[in-house]
């Protein structure tokens, strides 16, 4: 699909050009007379191709029912955009717009009132707790990311 | 698996002990560059280098996630660069070198010298909110609860329409045992932002804690618990919370319901009985619980939802790994368990 929709953007753009080009020449050769039939007809095509070719190439279209959209997030979690920022990180799309409320039991929210203590101690408590397991978990882990 | 390497962008919901981890070894990458917008002086930065403002939620997570993992050098260098950036004297940078100096704080007494500094802070400049959470944030990490309620009370009667402020101090309220207070809270927060699923089903889950605390169950609770979860689903269609909720109450409220089978009648008779004493009266409260044969629907399809979240997210299917791994085992055991009381 994405070759078909670049190739018909290629050609819708070159009869375009050409149809464009063709009414410069006339105008200017022949300024009184009438354009002929075919240069309008050519326009027509290219801006059919043209416009086909935008709409297949274009990204899916996201839904504009509250609820479909929200199941979509809980569902398929962030899409990616695509794109990344200057440091490396990946730009995602939406995500649960309400997740500042901080109200799903064990997920973040609520930075206004985190606790960095109480974050820190959870973090060395499995590391005390996980030992050599750890570094072994984690070495899959970082060979599955890289 | 998450479909996402952990990212500090978008930093992930769920942030397990591993993500953690992987989050704050991205420190010596961007910390290795200086940010964007900053290489180059004045006049030419405006052309050849512009700031982009995802540059500054990148440091300002990785210095929460360093401050996490114990990575106190890298925290602090993300720190410095927000400093820099954005002055000391900015509202947010004086929260987050709170939040830094509590990371490094051992002992409550370092704790406590550190909301004197707040208090001292605040003196100077009541109307900063951030630091004035922070304080609360303090007392509740030095075991203070009913403290922090008060100093969240006092927010938010200057502030009543700060949605983070009445969603903590309904947790707060919901960990002392203070039931009605925190859906008190919830509904404020529900009057803000209305549209948030989370919102219903926590006020679900509060109602239905707070008829599950009597025995036998009040139905009326137990039915406002039903329409809350009903409207969190109709906000989002897959969200599983909700559909546990739902699934839930349905299956306690179900006996009851036909154990007593006059009781719609009764209580909707009362109801026009009262209607004019008691109009200012939570609506809710007084509607009649909803019939047998809906709520025996309504199970229905919560389950036969659970089942296709649980199906799809195990088999690893295209379009359903959003979810949350722990949530799904849960639903799953909520399930069996009912498979085990039919058989």
């Amino acid at each position: 699909m994405p070759f078909l929709a670049a190739a018909l953007n290629v050609v819708g753009a070159i009869f375009l050009a050409h149809a464009i080009f063709s009414t410069h020449e006339h105008t200017s050769l022949h300024p009184l007379s009438p354009l002929p039939r075919d240069i309008p007809l050519e326009l027509l095509l290219s801006l059919a191709l043209l416009t086909t070719g935008i709409v297949l190439s274009s990204p899916p279209l996201k839904p504009i029912q509250w609820s479909h959209w929200a199941g979509k997030i809980s569902r398929e979690g962030p899409s990616r955009e695509g794109y990344v920022t200057r440091e490396g990180e990946e730009v995602l799309g939406d995500v649960d717009p309400y997740a500042y409320l901080g109200l799903e039991a064990g997920r973040e929210g609520r930075r206004g009132f985190w606790g960095p203590r109480e974050a820190r101690e959870r973090f060395l408590g499995w590391v005390k707790e996980g030992g050599e397991g750890v570094r072994l978990r984690l070495g899959s882990l970082w060979c599955e990311y890289t | 698996m998450p479909p996402h390497p952990p990212n500090l962008l978008t930093p992930p919901q769920t942030i397990t002990p591993q993500t953690a981890l992987l989050l704050s070894q991205k420190a010596p990458r961007i910390l290795s560059s200086p940010p964007s917008g900053s290489s180059l002086p004045w006049p030419l930065s405006l052309l050849f280098s512009p700031e982009n403002p995802s540059t500054w939620t990148i440091h300002e997570n990785l210095l929460l996630s360093s401050l996490r993992t114990g990575d106190d050098a890298s925290a602090r260098k993300a720190l410095d660069r927000l400093t820099t950036r954005f002055g000391a004297d900015n509202e947010r940078i004086v929260a987050l070198r709170g939040i830094y100096e509590e990371a490094q704080a051992k002992t409550d007494k370092e704790l406590e010298a550190l909301f004197h500094r707040y208090e001292k802070l605040l003196r100077d400049d009541p109307t900063n909110f951030a630091v004035r959470k922070r304080r609360i944030a303090v007392l509740k990490s030095l075991g203070r609860t009913s403290d922090a309620i008060t100093a969240l009370t006092v927010l938010l009667e200057n502030s009543p329409t700060d949605v983070e402020a009445w969603a903590e101090a309904s947790e707060l309220y919901a960990s002392q045992g203070a039931l009605s207070q925190a859906i008190f809270c919830m509904e404020e927060v529900l009057v803000l932002v209305p549209n948030a699923w989370s919102a219903h089903a926590q006020l679900g889950t509060l109602h239905y804690l707070q008829a599950t605390s009597s025995s036998p169950p009040n139905i009326s609770s137990l039915s406002t618990s039903l329409r809350y979860f009903s409207r969190a689903l109709e906000l989002n269609d897959s969200y599983l919370r909700g559909f546990y909720g739902l699934k839930l109450v349905s299956k306690s409220l179900i006996p009851l319901l036909s154990d007593s089978p006059t009781n719609t009648a009764s209580s909707s008779s009362k109801r026009k009985d009262n209607k004019d004493k008691d109009r200012d009266a939570a609506d809710d409260e007084d509607l009649p619980p909803p019939s047998l044969a809906t709520v025996k629907k309504l199970e229905e399809l919560a389950t036969s939802r659970l089942g296709e979240i649980i199906r799809n997210y195990s088999s690893g299917r295209k379009g359903w790994t959003g979810y949350d791994e722990a949530e799904v085992i849960a639903a799953r055991e909520l399930l069996d368990r009912d498979g085990q009381v039919e058989r």
